[in-house]
């Protein structure tokens, strides 16, 4: 029985000797900040953000940085700016034929805004033939009018992406080339038209070269959506919401996808921990009994068991996990992933934990014990692997980095738990994305950065708790 | 127990060993290989009708002549035997080094196993081994200077270089490269295929510039945990009796550092550069992917995508072989280099 005033003494000195490691202490205060992080994430983010990831997000702006690097550029660049439902019914008018929204928006930045994404418009219609139709103008402070939509049938409920659509682009580079008379050949049109900044162009002043090169005017806007309503047709504007999407947005920017990437980083946070945890210690107490298993038994046992270890060691374990990867569909759930990497990963530990209970199994109570006629368990678990447990502690913490550093790789091949969000999946959306040679460094360098933190936090408490520990080693 | 004899067990040892890993790969590959052949079948089986239709030979009785097509398929890709006769089958042909061919051409034209591995095992020597030597020269410096003035302001510095350059995702820091010397400041190709318009010095310098991004990275996440490594079992080292004996005889510092310690400190330090050697030959497979390196690991990875069984095979075949002569090669230097192992120990490894 372990006396609770030993273990008591025993944890008080441990804490002494931990508190003089420094890098101890700042392992510690990193993990406190990750868990803290991991546990706060719906709190600090949204609740749904892992069903959210696999939808696009379009109210949001498509891959821009984060907020913060005007401070670098000094480009005053628009920023997300929502026109919530209760806002936005003050700018109702209704009429006879239908309803015009008339909103105003200063443009007073050096890059206007990405998009107009009008959300949710909800159309019914009693007639089969006959649907709502919206049209979509801007006045701008010169006085030109441009129309970017016209007539569009509002079936159901209806989601509007100004900037995405190339019939829009088309109504603009038509424009341009009317006000100012420039011509375009046609490959270079073409080429426009699926290339064009929209929204660039609208908030340009008229110029020659306003498609390749516009510069921002600035000044009061409105922004008029026209929807018609024919006899029979409705349309329910009490759920609306008009979006202009910045062109930077959030800490951390956002995706292709126009995901936040700040929230992905923090629900990243749950799987990287929650992994590399899980991992090391399912891998560490394998490692333990089986090499203690193995110097215990001795003779034939401990040779075929040493045959078996190196058999699992000469396996190239990477090629594998992507084989076994691709073998259950192309994807490993969380748990089949810590199952994965404790199977390849208890090798080393086993090995060492063998040597040293071979020293163990030599010492005179361990020999008493056994000539006392103790049981098999009694010994190993009594005798033997509490011996062990410091070893095992460090050796712990010192397992989850390659954990962590697992998951992210697995994931980055696109392996991974498609149901949650982890670091090594938005690098790998980000590699798919091309975003090193895009310049999208918002997208490639906080996943990585937040991969090496949790391991750096793991390798700090795993040295100090080594040092501690395993007093052989305190000199060092 | 003799040298010889040591020697033969060693090597039965792997053999077996090599054989069972073979076994097991084979086993899992066949399986997944399957779903993909029967698919395959039918493509074939549709695309020939769809020639004999065009060319107006049309068979009387397209079910009849279908079933027949399948079974000549299936007997041609093996599927009419039973599933441990494959696995044997293909477990024996890669043992005997009998790779076959792929399915597809890898690297342009090329289309035999051999002559794939052939060409990506010297590419991926030249990226890794070259990384892993400097790795490792960097390395036995640093971490000797370090031993020689423990606690000082260097020392801490390294271990704490260590921690963090070892917590870094190597294909991460590869790719942050890329990010930044060959897109934002266009320095070195971004992608390592080596034109093949290029002959003579030329190409050398080519190949070398497509080198420097990938040496770099494997380097700088690898270098501190060798320093590390290093330092530690130096400050071991430097505190044992024999070296006290030196000091106390007068031999100079420089001497007993590099003369006495560091021969002292060589097993370890020489079993740890047999096995980065040895790990850096199966090319890490995320890295190479990064840069586009057209080596080991990109190869595995291409044939693991494209289902290609004989090169999966090939390529772990190669891999665990080279892997179990290294382990052999360690021990026996183990031996040689310190005098207190009995090489009979076949538990140290």
């Amino acid at each position: 029985m372990v006396r609770w005033v030993d273990l008591k003494d025993s944890i008080s000195n441990f804490w002494f000797e931990f508190k003089r490691q420094k890098t101890g202490i700042l392992g510690i205060l990193l993990l406190i900040f990750w868990i803290v992080v991991a546990i706060s994430a719906p709190y600090i983010t949204e609740p749904d953000i892992p069903d959210k990831w696999k939808t696009i997000w379009i109210d949001y702006p498509k891959t821009v940085p984060p907020t913060w690097v005007k401070f670098f550029t000094g480009v005053e660049e628009a920023p997300h700016y929502v026109i919530h439902s209760d806002q936005l019914q003050q700018y109702i008018t209704t009429t006879s034929r239908g309803v015009i929204i008339d909103i105003p928006y200063n443009m007073k930045y050096d890059v206007p805004p990405q998009d107009i994404v009008i959300m949710d418009i909800s159309g019914n219609s009693t007639n089969r033939r006959l649907k709502p139709s919206l049209t979509l103008k801007v006045k701008r402070p010169d006085g030109e009018e441009i129309t970017l939509v016209s007539g569009l049938k509002i079936k159901g409920s209806t989601d509007v992406q100004v900037a995405r659509d190339s019939s829009v682009r088309k109504a603009v580079i038509n424009w341009v080339k009317q006000k100012t008379g420039v011509q375009l050949d046609p490959t270079k049109e073409f080429e426009l038209i699926t290339t064009l900044d929209t929204l660039k162009v609208v908030f340009a002043q008229v110029s020659p070269d306003m498609l390749d090169n516009p510069k921002p005017l600035k000044g009061e806007y409105h922004i008029i959506i026209e929807i018609k309503t024919p006899k029979g047709t409705s349309v329910d504007l009490s759920k609306t919401e008009v979006i202009f999407t910045g062109r930077t947005y959030g800490y951390l920017g956002t995706d292709d996808k126009g995901r936040d990437l700040f929230a992905g980083i923090v629900w990243g946070s749950r799987v990287s921990l929650s992994i590399g945890i899980a991992t090391a210690v399912l891998t560490v107490l394998v490692g333990i009994f089986y090499g203690v298993a193995a110097a215990y038994f001795g003779g034939w046992t401990d040779e075929i068991m040493m045959r078996f270890q190196e058999f699992m060691a000469s396996i190239p374990s990477l090629p594998i996990l992507i084989l076994l990867g691709t073998y259950f569909g192309g994807h490993i759930q969380l748990w089949q992933i810590v199952l994965l990497l404790t199977v390849f990963g208890w090798v080393g530990i086993a090995r060492v934990a063998r040597s040293m209970a071979y020293q163990i199994k030599e010492q005179t109570y361990v020999e008493a014990a056994i000539a006392l006629g103790a049981g098999t368990g009694r010994i190993i678990f009594k005798h033997m692997v509490p011996q062990l447990l410091p070893y095992a502690f460090a050796q712990m913490a010192l397992s989850v980095p390659g954990a962590v550093l697992a998951e992210a790789s697995l994931s980055f091949l696109g392996l991974g738990d498609p149901t949650q969000v982890t670091w090594g999946q938005i690098l790998h959306d980000a590699q798919n994305a091309g975003a090193a040679v895009n310049g999208y460094w918002w997208w490639v360098i906080p996943p990585g950065l937040a991969i090496a933190l949790v391991a750096l936090t793991f390798v700090l408490l795993g040295t100090a708790l080594d040092r501690v520990l395993n007093p052989r080693l305190r000199r060092l | 127990m003799g040298m010889g004899k040591y020697l033969l067990i060693r090597a039965l040892n792997a053999l077996i060993v090599l054989s069972i890993v073979t076994l097991v790969v084979s086993a899992l590959f066949v399986k997944m290989a399957e779903k993909d052949l029967e698919n395959r079948i039918q493509e074939l089986v549709n695309s020939e009708y769809q020639s004999l239709v065009q060319k107006g030979r049309a068979p009387a009785d397209p079910e009849a002549w279908r079933e027949e097509r399948i079974a000549y398929y299936r007997h041609q890709f093996k599927l009419d035997r039973p599933y441990w006769w494959r696995v044997l089958y293909y477990a024996k042909r890669t043992i005997t080094l009998d790779f076959g061919n792929t399915r597809i051409p890898i690297f342009g034209t090329e289309r035999n196993v051999k002559n794939i591995i052939a060409l990506a095992l010297p590419r991926t020597i030249l990226l890794f081994t070259t990384a892993q030597i400097i790795v490792i020269i960097i390395g036995l410096l640093l971490g000797v200077k370090a031993a020689q003035k423990v606690g000082s302001l260097f020392d801490r510095a390294l271990s704490i270089l260590a921690l963090i350059t070892t917590s870094i995702p190597m294909w991460w820091f590869g790719m942050m490269m890329l990010l930044i010397f060959a897109f934002k400041l266009g320095w070195f190709p971004a992608n390592s295929m080596p034109d093949p318009n290029l002959t003579g010095l030329a190409h050398v310098l080519d190949v070398a510039k497509r080198l420097v991004l990938p040496v770099t990275t494997i380097v700088f996440v690898l270098f501190g945990g060798w320093a590390w490594v290093t330092r530690n079992i130096m400050i071991g080292t430097m505190q044992e009796d024999f070296i006290m004996a030196a000091r106390a005889k007068g031999v100079p510092e420089r001497k007993v550092i590099y003369g006495h310690a560091l021969r002292a400190a060589a097993p370890p330090i020489v079993t740890m550069t047999i096995f980065s050697l040895l790990g850096s030959l199966g090319g890490a497979i995320i890295t190479e992917s990064v840069f586009n390196w057209p080596g080991m690991g990109r190869v595995y990875w291409i044939a693991i995508q494209t289902n290609e069984i004989n090169l999966v095979m090939g390529l772990t075949f190669i891999s665990v072989a080279l892997y179990l002569i290294g382990v052999i090669i360690a021990d026996i230097s183990y031996g040689f280099l310190d005098p207190r192992v009995r090489v009979g120990a076949s538990a140290k490894m």
